[in-house]
């Protein structure tokens, strides 16, 4: 394949744009259902991710600091945590345009990567500016390990390695379920939509047009 | 549904300034609340925890305490765990109160460790509470209208409004779907793998719904202008309310003092 050339303004197209804002309210719905169905993770970088993979990094960037600054206007506590999300955004961008997730051991690559990233931009913010605790349950956890003998720091950290790890797994989990029934037409829009499409091309897709025909002939 | 407010009446003066003002004397605010944290009486900052006072003066003066106060709540909660573990978990040398819980065991708290985590708390409450005034004061809206006017294109203008109104938009959607999900039996309560299979149905008709939609609003924007350079009109327009010298001075007052008396302390 050519080698596409990327520059900051080609990203932001204006279905990019348009995209922020749903990125930005998906992170939110993830995050309502998690605690609607009572789930021990936050699951809000879903909208992040799923637009990081398909316009790239930037723009998954920009979707994640808006994503926080939005919290932020309900509660301050989730601004710093901003940088966080704006990793997820990037991280996965540059994944997804180096070809990351083109097969399975790679998507396992690119998550470990990823869980990486967001470990290590939040767990100085936990440690240095709450003190150890946030807003959510896993505090309790880190309280726990504190007061069985652990640092502040390997607390927090091996908190934050088991729950982003398996908030990860989710979320990338139900990105590639819709990148997979998202529509061809609709992800060839998209500056990276393309790798996506290419997986898909299996015996399924020949399947669906030979019946598609099928059903043109039936009528 | 979403209504356009096309006019913002405030007759507060304080709750009327001009967005930006607010801006500054929210940042001069956290600015004040850090040198203050420096300045410690046998090591407790006790000035900064004082000035914490002023915020909900300050909020009930603009009329927005009601508004702001399940943020503060939910602030102060975090504060108060905050000063909690760090005074017991974190240990130092000094203890300076011992606690026995039915002669088994004592739980101390450290004086450096309840210092440090005092420090931290009211640098969080102050500076989360303030902000939490400044969004509660200031409408989005008028926001992004002041910012248009310093510059900042329309379309990201459009990117942050829309961002707004779509949270509202996809919260409810996904409340329908996930009602809908349920009615066709799927399981919703139950152990954490139960909830977490639910929560596979519910998201994904709501992403693919709203990017099909997304589609079509470029279609709308595009077939509407949106993309055309040039001058464009606006519905809605901010204007100062003529008090900004007087706040902006009080603010700067403020600022300027706490910065002399923390000088004063190091010369003298």
């Amino acid at each position: 394949m050519k080698e596409k050339k990327y520059s900051i303004k080609k990203d932001f197209t204006l279905l990019a744009l348009l995209l922020i804002p749903i990125a930005v309210a998906i992170n939110f719905a993830g995050g309502q259902l998690a605690s609607l169905l009572k789930l021990p993770l936050y699951l809000d970088t879903i909208g992040t991710i799923f637009v990081a993979m398909l316009c790239g990094p930037w723009v998954g960037g920009l979707a994640g600091l808006i994503t926080n600054l939005v919290l932020g206007i309900a509660n301050p506590i989730y601004i710093p945590f901003a940088i966080v999300n704006v990793a997820v955004g990037l991280v996965t961008g540059y994944l997804a345009r180096k070809g990351m997730f083109a097969n399975w051991w790679k998507w396992i690559i690119s998550m470990v990567i990823m869980a990486l990233a967001s470990i290590i931009t939040a767990a100085p913010i936990v440690v240095l500016m709450f003190g150890g605790i946030t807003s959510s349950g896993t505090s309790l956890i880190t309280a726990t390990l504190m007061a069985t003998g652990a640092g502040i720091w390997g607390a927090v950290i091996s908190t934050e390695l088991v729950f982003t790890v398996l908030d990860r797994i989710i979320s990338f989990g139900i990105t590639y379920l819709i990148l997979r029934v998202v529509p061809e037409r609709t992800l060839i829009k998209f500056s990276l939509g393309a790798a996506y499409i290419k997986t898909k091309k299996t015996a399924e897709t020949v399947e669906e047009v030979t019946e598609a025909d099928e059903d043109v002939d039936n009528l | 549904m979403w209504q356009e407010k096309l006019r913002i009446k405030k007759s507060n003066p304080i709750h009327g300034l001009y967005p930006f003002t607010k801006m500054w004397i929210t940042l001069l605010y956290c600015i004040c609340a850090m040198i203050l944290s420096t300045i410690t009486i046998d090591g407790y900052p006790v000035y900064m925890m004082a000035s914490f006072l002023i915020i909900p003066v300050l909020a009930a003066a603009t009329g927005v305490l009601k508004k702001i106060s399940g943020v503060i709540k939910s602030i102060a909660i975090i504060s108060l765990f905050i000063v909690l573990i760090q005074g017991i978990l974190i240990k130092s040398d000094l203890i300076l109160y011992s606690l026995n819980v039915f002669n088994l065991f004592n739980i101390n708290f450290y004086t450096d460790s309840l210092q440090y985590g005092l420090v931290l708390a009211f640098s969080v409450l102050n500076m989360g509470c303030m902000v939490a005034w400044f969004f509660g004061a200031t409408d989005n809206k008028e926001l992004i209208n002041a910012f248009e006017k310093r510059g900042m294109g329309p379309k990201a203008s459009y990117v942050l409004l829309s961002t707004l109104q779509m949270i509202g938009v996809l919260q409810k959607s996904a409340k329908t779907i996930m009602s809908a999900q349920q009615a066709r039996g799927v399981e919703t309560e139950g152990n954490v793998f139960v909830r977490s299979k639910a929560f596979i149905p519910s998201m994904i008709p709501l992403i693919l719904g709203s990017i099909t939609n997304t589609e079509e609003r470029v279609l709308t924007l595009e077939s509407k202008g949106f993309l055309v350079k040039g001058e464009k009109t606006r519905l809605f327009d901010v204007k100062p309310n003529g008090k900004e010298p007087i706040a902006l001075t009080i603010g700067i007052l403020y600022a300027v003092a706490i910065l002399i008396w923390r000088i004063l302390l190091w010369v003298l």
